[in-house]
């Protein structure tokens, strides 16, 4: 057991911190052994618990109690109806609502397109790692977008994208019709989702390299001798190597497109044309802070909650299984 | 004595964290004896100093020994962080609202004011729009409404007479396709958030709706199925249909996209405000004064008569929960004082409450505005709730789009309408 182990660390710290002088006192003044022993035995049992109080309760207060009054709170009513209990009545209006529904769907949509979001950087990593010509400059280009707030990245693209911007120009020189790419209900999703990932795939595109770093050069020269195309020494080699890397890539991505796409939905579209860029989280900042319906938002935060838990719990327990093949 | 020593520490842990817990907590109740705290989203903006300075000494007349602060919060936050305040039953004292569903939605936090603002009642106009069930909870400090500008510039290069804008939506139609061989386009459109058709609704309301069904509109009996109420979606789309929109109406922000497509005279109209933004202050800043023009609304329906639709545009309320309403209520109406809302007018360029302020100096539009006003009506969106409004915003896109139908938007908006 590691409480065990850490018997010697442990002791001093507590008592140089709480009952240092009440221990040595009692220790003086019974002077027998088996007394200190005993009284030791029970500080040892209680430091590690002592020791993880602080974290244990700010999770508790702070995280965990909260929690549970939000989805307390989820059961009651808004407005005239404030405080009421309403049982699942706002659980049976948000799947009642369309709206609610694209914005789940959406979230399908996001789950559907994850392994784009994590191909793109494994790929750019592994030419970098395999030293395509200006493979330098390309490792800082790929990160730069990284640093910028979502807001700025929306900002830039919205301009990019009107329908009157520079995108349509060049579609128009090539003699193609102009695409409304935010104002079409079938293209902005895909349009706010490229953004994303653009926007983030420099961090995904970091974690694979610092993969690759722990990446036996043998193998690969040994591929490279029994004559592999790229495309076998990817398949073959590094993604089984990178297994573990790509599943972290796979939690974190799924992570940031549930849960930090706000910034880029409220300046490109604010969730249109037509609804069709809603995702639970911009649901939740529509009802709470625009509709004042605040115990409705509360249950609809409660849903993502489950989702992310779900989605968390799964690549858990994907980690684990890899985790043990190792 | 060990175990004494585990429970002092456990102890001083919890100590610590409760410690936490209320130091939050007492920064958060403003509230006390001999101070007022304000929550607005203008009083950080220098045009608003002037405006801000006259209504507070207006305030230290009444109230010598009562401080007043005023703590601006960003505009997009606004509704969010009173929402938070208002669920916890702490927060300002006094704060600022936009006119209608905004301020309509939160009436239950609020004091109605009806009794201490009895004498303004007849110096300020737009307090319908801070009206509940006949109770007032707000005094208007700005009008807002919506005409339609033109660019007199536009009509001329399209061989039309800038004096005459068209009086019948025929009429109108048919000079939109002058206008567009002459280059341009009818409608400067920003339609992103859903906000173009709020505008439509109310400015081609007067002339689209009869006047008994406009006034049952805005005491909220509303018939949906009524022939002229589909009729205003129908122009909606036929505006649509006929390219009169700039292009990509539903990607184009209407704050401030559109209102630049316009300014920079590349659409002959635009439904814009009065106050605020998008109105004929920023307009004759770069159209010039005698560029700028204010229409009626060309009739839709024979027999009607075009009238300004405008509202309180914004207003300071008193919260529920503030110790003495009297001098909260006592400072709302110096924030309404006729020398405060002279400032705002002459720096923030609004169409202040108090109509009357002389507007002669700022050019022929705001005079034709300012004289409309006397005849002017309530907006028909504004008496609409904000669930609605969402709603209807998303299917304008759709209508502009083509995938849905007049009958099932009227439809859907009668059964939003009903339910909230």
């Amino acid at each position: 057991m590691p409480i065990g182990n850490t018997q010697p660390s442990v002791r001093p710290a507590s008592a140089g911190r709480a009952g240092g002088a009440a221990v040595t006192a009692a220790a003086h003044r019974s002077g027998a052994r088996p007394g200190r022993n005993r009284g030791g035995l029970r500080a040892e049992r209680y430091a590690p618990y002592i020791l993880v109080a602080p974290a244990v309760l700010i999770i508790v207060l702070l995280r965990l109690y909260p929690l549970l009054l939000g989805v307390n709170f989820s059961f009651t009513g808004d407005g005239a109806q404030n405080g009421t209990a309403v049982g699942f009545g706002n659980y049976r209006e948000l799947f009642a609502d369309p709206l609610f529904q694209t914005a789940l769907r959406n979230v399908g949509l996001l789950v559907l397109l994850l392994p784009v979001a994590v191909a793109i950087p494994g790929l750019l990593a592994t030419f970098i790692y395999l030293r395509v010509p200006g493979h330098r400059f390309y490792r800082s280009v790929y990160f730069f977008p990284a640093v910028l707030s979502p807001v700025i990245v929306g900002a830039i693209f919205n301009l990019l994208l009107a329908f009157d911007g520079p995108l349509n120009a060049v579609l128009g020189s090539v003699g193609a019709g102009p695409v409304d790419w935010l104002g079409d209900p079938d293209v902005a999703m895909f349009m706010v989702v490229g953004v994303h990932i653009w926007a983030t795939f420099g961090m995904a595109l970091v974690v694979f390299l610092a993969g690759f770093a722990t990446l036996d050069a043998a193998l690969l020269d040994a591929a490279r001798v029994d004559g592999a195309t790229l495309r076998q020494v990817v398949w073959h080699v590094i993604i089984p190597a990178l297994s573990r890397t790509i599943q972290f890539v796979f939690v974190t991505t799924m992570i940031g497109m549930l849960t930090s796409m706000f910034g880029l939905l409220y300046v490109m579209t604010s969730g249109g044309p037509e609804g069709s860029t809603y995702l639970p989280e911009f649901y939740i900042w529509k009802q709470q802070g625009q509709m004042n319906r605040p115990a409705l938002a509360s249950a609809a935060s409660t849903i993502l909650f489950m989702i992310m838990l779900v989605v968390g719990l799964l690549q858990i327990k994907l980690l684990e299984r890899s985790g043990k093949e190792d | 004595m060990r175990q004494r020593a585990i429970w002092s520490a456990v102890l001083v842990v919890g100590l610590a964290l409760a410690g936490c817990g209320s130091a939050s907590d007492s920064g958060k109740s403003t509230s006390s004896d001999g101070k007022l705290v304000v929550w607005d989203w203008k009083s950080g903006e220098p045009f608003a100093k002037s405006y801000l300075d006259k209504a507070k000494a207006d305030f230290k007349k009444k109230h010598p020994d009562v401080e007043v602060e005023f703590v601006a919060q960003p505009f997009d936050q606004y509704y969010t962080l009173l929402g938070a305040a208002i669920q916890s039953g702490k927060g300002p004292d006094v704060m600022l609202f936009n006119g209608g569903g905004q301020i309509r939605d939160r009436v239950d936090a609020l004091v109605p004011l009806d009794d201490y603002v009895a004498e303004d009642r007849q110096r300020l106009a737009g307090w319908e729009a801070f009206a509940k069930d006949g109770k007032t909870y707000a005094a208007p400090v700005t009008l807002q409404g919506y005409p339609i500008y033109y660019n007199k510039e536009i009509y001329r290069k399209a061989g039309l007479d800038p004096a005459t804008p068209a009086t019948t939506w025929d009429k109108f139609v048919a000079d939109c396709a002058a206008i567009a061989k002459a280059g341009s386009k009818c409608f400067a459109l920003g339609n992103k958030e859903g906000v173009g058709i709020q505008f439509w609704l109310s400015s081609l309301g007067s002339t689209t709706l009869t006047t008994a069904e406009y006034d049952s509109w805005i005491a909220g009996k509303r018939d949906w199925n009524s022939p002229n109420v589909k009729r205003i979606f129908q122009t909606w789309k036929e505006a649509g249909d006929k390219k009169m929109n700039s292009d990509g109406a539903n990607s184009t922000a209407m704050f401030n996209d559109s209102f630049a497509l316009f300014q920079s005279g590349k659409a002959a109209h635009v439904m814009g405000l009065m106050s605020d933004v998008g109105h004929w202050q920023d307009f004759n800043e770069f159209l010039t004064a005698e560029k700028l023009g204010v229409m009626k609304a060309p009739v839709v329906t024979a027999g009607t008569t075009p009238t300004l639709p405008y509202d309180g545009g914004i207003g300071y309320a008193v919260a529920k929960w503030t110790k003495d309403p009297k001098v909260a209520a006592d400072l709302v109406r110096s924030l309404s004082s006729a020398d405060a809302l002279k400032a705002f007018y002459a720096d923030a360029g609004a169409i202040a409450a108090d109509t009357t302020i002389d507007v002669s100096q700022a050019g022929p539009a705001v005079s034709t505005l300012v004289s409309e006003l006397k005849s002017g009506k309530p907006a028909l969106h504004v008496a609409l709730s904000s669930k609605t409004l969402d709603l209807m915003g998303r299917l304008s896109q759709q209508l502009l789009s083509g995938s849905v139908t007049v009958d099932e938007v009227v439809k859907q908006l009668a059964a939003s309408d009903q339910a909230g």
